[in-house]
């Protein structure tokens, strides 16, 4: 299964998406979901992104609105995507999505 | 002459809900109710940003751009420039790694009023000599 996962929230969700298996797995940040992608927590970075294996992409619209950039993020395997981006990714990569 | 202080305490982060929006623009309109209050009578509101909700405080948030809706910013702008008292809790932008030179500033505007960063035990004592706290 390629499995697309869109975060939404910044609370609640993390232990979901830690039993979340796939062939290939993408984790989606949008809305405050973002904010994994660019806070630390104590010094430690999101256990959303300690996910082996995933791919991670951050929605630059939903970056920029809550006034955070690229500069911002706190690991180099978040990928800063667009909408278009996102579109191409979900019709092309991921065969099944999911909304947590 | 009877004051009346009203604590508005945000915990949300923004745009997901309108919580924190609402505290804000409720914490704005306290200049309307002047017309309900008898002669003496004042309402002093406080905004109180804790918890996740110290992420409503951020400079350079582009939601007009993004999506064509007034940012959470702008709304913290205008109640700087309205003196409105605003703290944001330092604890919790240290936990959150935020620096202070992040947070929103209203000069620009011509605000003489600044976000003030405080320890929560200083939120703590607004909360003790307000008549009312509303959490958002």
């Amino acid at each position: 299964m390629k499995l697309g996962v869109f975060l939404s929230d910044l609370r609640r969700t993390e232990n979901t998406i830690e039993r979340l298996k796939a062939e290939k797995f993408g984790i989606f940040l949008v809305s405050n979901g973002i904010y994994h992608a660019t806070l630390k927590f104590n010094g430690e970075i999101s256990p959303v992104l300690k996910i082996q294996g995933a791919n991670y992409y951050a929605l630059l619209e939903d970056l920029q609105t809550r006034g955070l950039s690229e500069n911002n993020l706190v690991d180099k395997k978040i990928k800063v995507i667009t909408y278009d981006g996102l579109v191409d990714l979900i019709m092309n990569d991921y065969e099944q999505l999911a909304w947590l | 002459m009877a004051d009346t202080k009203l604590l508005f305490l945000v915990q949300r982060p923004p745009y997901k809900s309108e919580n924190p929006r609402l505290a804000i623009t409720h914490a704005i309109s306290y200049q309307t109710v002047d017309l309900f209050l008898e002669e003496g009578e004042t309402v002093t509101p406080v905004l109180a940003f804790v918890g996740d909700g110290v992420l409503n405080c951020l400079k350079d948030q582009k939601s007009i751009q993004t999506y064509d809706t007034t940012s959470t910013e702008t709304h913290v702008k205008n109640s700087l420039l309205l003196d409105i008292k605003v703290i944001v809790c330092k604890e919790d932008l240290e936990r959150l790694g935020i620096s202070h030179d992040r947070l929103a500033d209203a000069a620009d505007m011509g605000a003489e009023s600044s976000i003030n960063v405080a320890p929560f035990v200083e939120i703590m004592k607004e909360m003790e000599t307000s008549k009312h706290l509303l959490c958002f």
